[in-house]
């Protein structure tokens, strides 16, 4: 690419060289000068409705927009001169005149932009003594309040929704001092419920269902933490007054999403307080359910697995993990499967194959991971199934930024008609696994009509250079080698991202919650790794092959007689009938709610959730990030520590060894140590940003397979997060959340 | 949704003539309105499902059009005019007595569902006022007796009697001082006929233009000094130099006919009497920056002017004046009108665009100015409707020929449309740089005797001229001067019996009813002085109002989005200066003349 041009400018009284092309705003902000302004955004689309960055610029007859005005060799430009404290006050006197000044009980109020401006350059006081233009509040869903006579006009919700969004659900009504927002139904909106308009409103107009009138912001402390739902590891900044949620935001931008939430992230944590958290440990005694101390549940549940283990051998034993725990949980439930219980027979439900990827990849994995933060930098992105506007919100936001800001050019292949088509430069309706074989290899079984338009399709994205490659569940194992066969004969270095569904899917995998791998990927199989492991972990491991999710529950109180399940629903998730599972010797389930499978189990054990813990989660990037403590709730205990006791309890009754680390930070450490590819730096980490991870896969990787049906999605929604879903209220409140898939795509 | 044929065939129409869909909108909404009374829910969304846009699309867009409507108006909807020029002549006793007549106020509609009543703002009637329009039929120079006539045939279900055929006060005796280069053809009998047009050298420029070089028709249009005549006063030429000639886009040409400027009506008459003028200067546009496509973007309120253009551009095509290979040259051009719905910020370039694409008028951020990035994204040459118009002449008869008619550096003639407080108002052809009291003369002196007091010199945006400062030069450079602007060339004379506080409170309140909104200075600004100047001039004003009037005003000035604020700014600031004695006489709680209308008027 060629050296962008480089000019120089002086902005009161520094000099400063920036590329060409950049606007004096952007200018002031990189030499630490506030530019007040209300409708620049970056990443919109330029509106100059404000008039609040007016500055001097010198041989200019009148003042300028800084958010408009590019920056050109040798201009001069003053932002602190009287003419501009003068306008900027004048612009605010204007912009009070219709605004009903309640910041009193405004939920704004204390994080208001135009507080803050006032405040800064305001006058000190008013001269408007005629009639206020006035509207009643009006509520647009359970989660949307707009109230026009606070409403400045800046239009980022309007931008934010339509080309931020492509949701277009908020318009403009009337004109001149009447104008006001309007939402797309007449008086309520139909929408994607993200409630970006929401935050991005710099003023008070526009407020949270859930919210508002609630507190202070200043009364308040802030987390910031991966979401909790799907896999794309949005950071949500959890409000927390009281050992209690109140909202969820992204306004501290402190993640790679930036400003982006889907409405799970904004809204759905109110699962936390649900009052159907499991808060005590139940036991099953004479065929009911019944509460019990910790101490009692933790005896029963080693001194039963003991004996199983001892009568049945340690195959009988089958533990299933979670998508939702985080990575030294997952690492901890490894080790307690393979070294405590002696067992391979570990899986969890594989929502995308990110084994297969690195299989494929081999040697090439550090180079060929997409990044989340990457993909908005992308300049061609191939998008192969799923459907990233429901289910990978942050992708579908990504894929957006690039094509909006960036020009990138979007192919997709799939099935259905997705929402992303409507920013695609080629769209190609086809089944994916077919699809893939014909570009790999000619052959696939497909329409004529579709063999043309994938030709159409290969012909353009073979002048493309590092394609960023988007797929979902449709492709696995050997699918996955037919795309990378693909994408290595495409231009530079193709990079691809594996789309799976929950919070730490990804992490699941990495850690080894796979029957025939170990942490990173290293094969059970492979004598040398076992000895590794083994060694660390204070026993040597079994090479007998585990029985993967499947099996392990075909073979329920069959060959299986006792079952460990951690965060997982088998019962709805692998629909496999409760009373197969009734039939287990031992159903042992940690979990945060009542589920169809802890209806069965002979022991629960109430679990701590995501904003409840510490550790870290791996997104389906790839990009690892820590958790943050928000809350406490009495009673549950994290995954992690339940785990240790349990370990504990059962090296007390002779079984493995104790766990030595009692926080997720010795852990975290020793995954830093041993798990290939997770050797990060801790600093980024610490401070709340996200490092890459890239475990690699060199042995063999053509043998590597899956059975049909072991790699699946639940094919969430916005409105739905696995066996979550029924405890989102705020989510599950709006009328959108009925919607299926089909009227989503097509509302307009 | 089914249709009526009628409508079904006028769609079909509309979506032929753009290359985007969108474009089709504010027409076909107008159509659609013309046919059902409003737009209900079911009409906006068969529309959106036409034109692939969501229901919300639709509505904000019509939201913003004034002439547009959500709920069925009554079988004859009177829009009555009350803005400067007609106040002047009595608009609002016409608006008063209609109102006690027929019983009802501002949009309301009687009981029978059989009259509605608006009070509008300018309807391009002003040397015709007081005005008004019956759905789309203008009514010129009411009076309260033709008003009660008018009420009296429409009541009874009769044929209402017929409109003023054209503009009131441009076909009349020429005065000498008047050289008649565009409106020579006014008042010749079918004149609008491309028979007619033909007989008068009609379509000779554009054969001579079709033998010249393109760089060669601009090198004569820069040559003749031809500035434009929408209010800005930018050379056609330089403008037209500005379109880049190697491009891959398509190019448009667009004349802006979407008069609005208060006091201004002459682009009106231009199109009744002579719209193949237009067209010609629109052709020779094309043919010079390579342009394959012209829109007229023509006012809602015209509509029988726009049924006048659409038959002219029709016989066009007849006879192979437009489409391909025009007069065997190889040429090919397209033209076609497409109407607004009640906007004025729609007439500043950029939300003229924006209009014309099916959207919200909001103006847009320049650069890039649209000769590089205009309609769609295209380079365009967007024109005044009289700068289109001037072009034949200028072709025909050489740059230097028109130049030599004006001033240095304002070139040829400009229709003067001179309205208010004179004897005849009307619209006169007159040389650039004629001087203004010679005019108010050519216009038969201020009515009634009275003494001038004041003259707005260019439509109501330009700041006012006392009447000490009316001996000066009507063009851009010397209005320039005397601290005015030339603008739309829309000359409004005003008495010494004029309460220079109403007609301050009266533009204003124009401004704001026009202010699209988009910018904070301009729309809280136009709205609060608005407020403050309607209660100023009923009474309650107060010492510390007039500076802040003058000061508000120019806290606005220069720093909104587009040139509407200034256009609210600049009279406001002229009159607060210069006639501040007269808001200080307000402060003792009374207008100190008897109110404006009952001194001026045709009766």
């Amino acid at each position: 690419m060629a050296e962008q041009k480089q000019i120089r400018l002086k902005i009161d009284d520094r000099e400063v060289t920036v590329p060409a092309g950049t606007l004096v705003i952007e200018v002031a902000k990189r030499l630490g000068i506030e530019v007040p302004s209300f409708c620049y955004y970056p990443g919109l689309s330029l509106q100059a409705a404000c008039r609040m960055c007016l500055v001097e610029v010198e041989k200019a007859p009148k003042l300028q927009t800084a958010c408009t005005l590019v920056a050109v060799d040798g201009m001069v430009v003053h932002t602190n001169t009287e003419p501009v404290r003068k306008a900027r006050r004048d612009m605010l006197e204007f912009l009070l005149t219709n605004h009903p000044l309640d910041c009193p009980v405004c939920d704004k109020g204390g994080e208001c932009e135009l507080q803050d401006m006032t405040f800064r350059y305001g006058a000190d006081s008013s001269r408007f003594v005629e009639l206020k233009v006035h509207q009643p509040e009006e509520k647009w869903s359970e989660l949307v309040y707009f109230d026009m006579p606070r409403c400045i006009l800046c239009f980022r919700c309007v931008r934010i929704c339509d080309e931020g969004m492509d949701v277009k659900a908020l318009g403009v009504g009337s004109r001149g001092v009447y104008s006001a927002i309007i939402p797309n139904r007449g008086d309520h909106l139909e929408c994607e419920e993200c409630g970006m308009c929401i935050d991005i409103c710099p003023v008070g107009a526009l407020t949270s269902g859930t919210y508002r009138y609630k507190t202070r912001p200043w009364e308040m402390k802030y987390v910031a933490t991966p979401c909790a739902h799907c896999s794309n590891g949005c950071k949500t900044t959890l409000s927390v007054r009281n050992n209690q949620i109140l909202r969820a935001n992204n306004r501290d931008l402190s993640g790679f999403n930036r400003e982006f939430l889907c409405a799970k992230g904004r809204f759905g944590f109110d699962f936390v307080s649900h009052e159907a958290r499991l808060k005590f440990p139940l036991v099953r005694e004479n065929g009911a359910q019944k509460p019990a101390s910790w101490e009692q549940a933790v005896r029963i549940v080693a001194e039963r697995l003991k004996a199983i283990r001892d009568r049945y051998g340690p195959e009988a034993i089958g533990v299933l993990g979670s998508n939702r725990t985080t990575n030294e949980e997952n690492y901890l439930l490894n080790r307690f499967a393979r070294a405590t219980l002696g067992t391979n027979n570990v899986d969890h439900h594989r929502t995308a194959d990110y084994a297969g990827l690195a299989a494929a990849l081999g040697e090439e994995a550090p180079r060929a991971m997409l990044r989340m933060e990457e993909l908005r930098e992308a300049k061609a992105i191939l998008v192969i199934g799923n459907e990233p506007s429901y289910q990978n919100p942050l992708v579908a936001w990504q894929i957006r930024w690039a094509v909006r800001n960036g020009g990138a050019r979007l192919y997709i292949i799939n099935a259905q008609p997705i929402k992303l088509r409507r920013r695609a430069t080629c769209f190609v309706q086809a089944d994916e696994a077919e699809a893939l074989r014909h570009l790999a290899s000619g052959g696939g079984q497909l329409s004529a009509e579709t063999r043309h338009a994938l030709q159409e399709l290969e012909t353009e994205i073979r002048k493309e250079s590092d394609v960023a490659i988007v797929f979902g569940a449709e492709l696995y194992a050997k699918a996955i080698g037919d795309l990378v066969d693909f994408g290595r004969q495409l231009n530079g270095q193709t990079r691809y991202m594996a789309l799976g569904d929950y919070a730490n899917s990804r992490g699941a995998s990495d850690m080894g919650l796979l029957p025939e791998f170990l942490p990173g990927y290293e094969r059970v199989s492979d004598a040398a790794a076992r000895e590794r492991f083994g060694r660390l972990w204070g026993t040597e491991l079994s090479v007998v092959a585990g029985l993967d999710a499947r099996a392990m529950l075909n073979e329920a109180g069959e060959k299986i007689k006792a079952l460990y399940v951690v965060g997982s629903n088998p019962v709805k998730t692998f629909e496999v009938p409760a009373e197969k599972l009734a039939r287990l010797e031992l159903l042992v389930v940690q979990e945060i709610f009542p589920t169809e499978t802890t209806a069965v189990a002979d022991v629960v054990l109430p679990a701590a959730s995501a904003y409840e813990k510490e550790g870290t989660f791996t997104n389906t990037a790839g990009d690892l990030q820590m958790l943050r403590k928000a809350v406490d709730l009495p009673g549950v205990r994290s995954d992690f520590d339940i785990l240790r006791i349990l370990a504990h309890q059962l090296a007390r009754l002779g079984l493995g060894q104790p766990f030595a680390a009692r926080t997720p930070e010795e852990v975290l450490e020793e995954i830093r140590q041993h798990v290939r590819g997770y050797a990060v730096s801790l600093a980024n980490l610490l401070a709340g940003g996200a490092e890459p991870v890239h475990p690699v896969l060199e042995a063999d990787p053509k043998a590597y397979d899956v059975p049909v049906g072991a790699i699946f999605s639940s094919r969430d929604t916005l409105f739905s997060s696995g066996s979550l879903t029924r405890y989102l209220k705020m989510v599950r409140s709006v009328n959108e959340a009925r919607l299926s898939y089909e009227e989503l795509r097509n509302a307009k | 949704m089914e249709l009526p044929a009628q409508l079904e065939a006028r769609f079909a129409e509309l979506l032929r003539r753009y290359p985007r869909k969108r474009s089709a909108l504010v027409p076909m909404l107008l159509f659609a309105q013309d046919q059902f009374g409003y737009l209900s829910d079911a009409l906006i969304e068969e529309i959106a499902r036409r034109l692939d846009l969501n229901v919300l699309q639709v509505t904000e867009t019509l939201a913003y059009y004034s002439m547009l409507r959500r709920e069925p108006a009554g079988k004859y909807h009177l829009q009555i005019c009350t803005n400067v020029s007609c106040m002047l002549r009595g608009g609002y006793r016409i608006l008063e007595h209609c109102q006690r007549r027929l019983g009802i106020g501002h949009k309301q509609k009687t009981p029978d569902g059989r009259f509605s009543l608006e009070e509008v703002e300018c309807i391009g009637a002003c040397t015709g006022a007081p005005a008004l329009q019956v759905n789309y039929d203008y009514y010129e120079n009411m009076t309260p007796e033709r008003l009660d006539i008018l009420l009296e045939t429409l009541a009874q279900g009769a044929p209402p009697p017929p409109p003023v055929p054209h503009t009131s006060g441009a076909v009349h005796p020429r005065h000498p001082d008047e050289v008649p280069v565009i409106s020579r053809r006014f008042g010749i009998p079918d004149s609008r006929t491309l028979r007619v047009y033909r007989e008068h050298d009609g379509y000779r420029a554009l054969e001579k233009a079709l033998g010249m070089k393109p760089e060669e028709i601009i090198e004569e249009v820069k040559k003749s000094n031809l500035r434009g005549r929408g209010g800005a006063g930018f050379p056609a030429g330089v403008k037209w130099s500005f379109v880049p000639k190697d491009t891959d886009k398509p190019k448009y040409v667009i004349a802006n006919a979407d008069e609005s400027e208060p006091g201004t009506c002459k682009d009106r008459p231009l199109m009744e009497f002579d719209p193949h003028q237009l067209i010609e200067g629109m052709l020779i546009a094309g043919f010079a920056v390579g342009a394959h496509q012209g829109y007229i973007y023509i006012r809602g309120e015209y509509r029988y002017v726009m049924n006048i253009l659409d038959e002219a551009i029709a016989e066009a095509y007849a006879a192979g004046l437009l489409g391909k290979n025009i007069l065997g040259s190889g040429f090919d051009f397209d033209l076609c009108t497409h109407t607004g719905a009640g906007a004025y910020e729609c007439g500043e370039e950029s939300a003229l665009m924006e209009s014309l694409e099916g959207k919200r008028g909001y103006p847009r951020i320049r650069p890039p100015f649209p000769a590089l990035v205009g309609l769609y994204g295209c380079p365009t040459v967007i024109n005044n409707v009289e700068t289109l118009s001037s072009v034949p002449a200028v072709i025909l008869h050489g740059g230097e020929w028109y130049a030599s008619l004006g001033t240095p550096k304002n070139g040829g003639t400009r229709l003067f449309a001179i309205s208010g407080h004179v004897n005849r108002p009307g619209i006169y052809e007159l040389p650039m740089g004629y001087n203004l009291l010679k005019m108010i003369d050519v216009a038969g002196g201020v009515a009634n005797g009275k003494k001038l007091k004041a003259v707005i010199p260019g439509g109501s945006s330009t700041p006012l001229l006392k009447a000490e400062e009316c001996d000066l030069a009507m063009d851009f450079d010397s209005l320039a001067r005397a601290g005015s602007m030339l603008g739309s060339g829309a000359v409004i004379v005003l008495d010494e019996e004029t309460c220079m506080v109403d007609v301050a409170r009266r533009i204003m309140r124009f401004y704001a009813h026009e202010s699209c909104g988009w910018c904070i200075p301009c729309r809280e600004g136009t709205a609060w002085l608005r407020q403050m100047l309607d209660r100023f001039h009923a009474g309650g004003g107060r010492s510390e109002d007039i500076p802040l009037i003058g000061e508000l005003s120019q806290n606005m000035l220069g720093r909104t989005f587009c040139p509407l604020g200034d256009a609210a700014a600049m009279p406001t600031i002229s009159i607060v200066r210069k006639w501040r004695h007269e808001f200080e006489e307000h402060l003792k709680g009374r207008c100190p003349y008897k109110p404006a209308e009952v001194l001026a008027g045709a009766d």
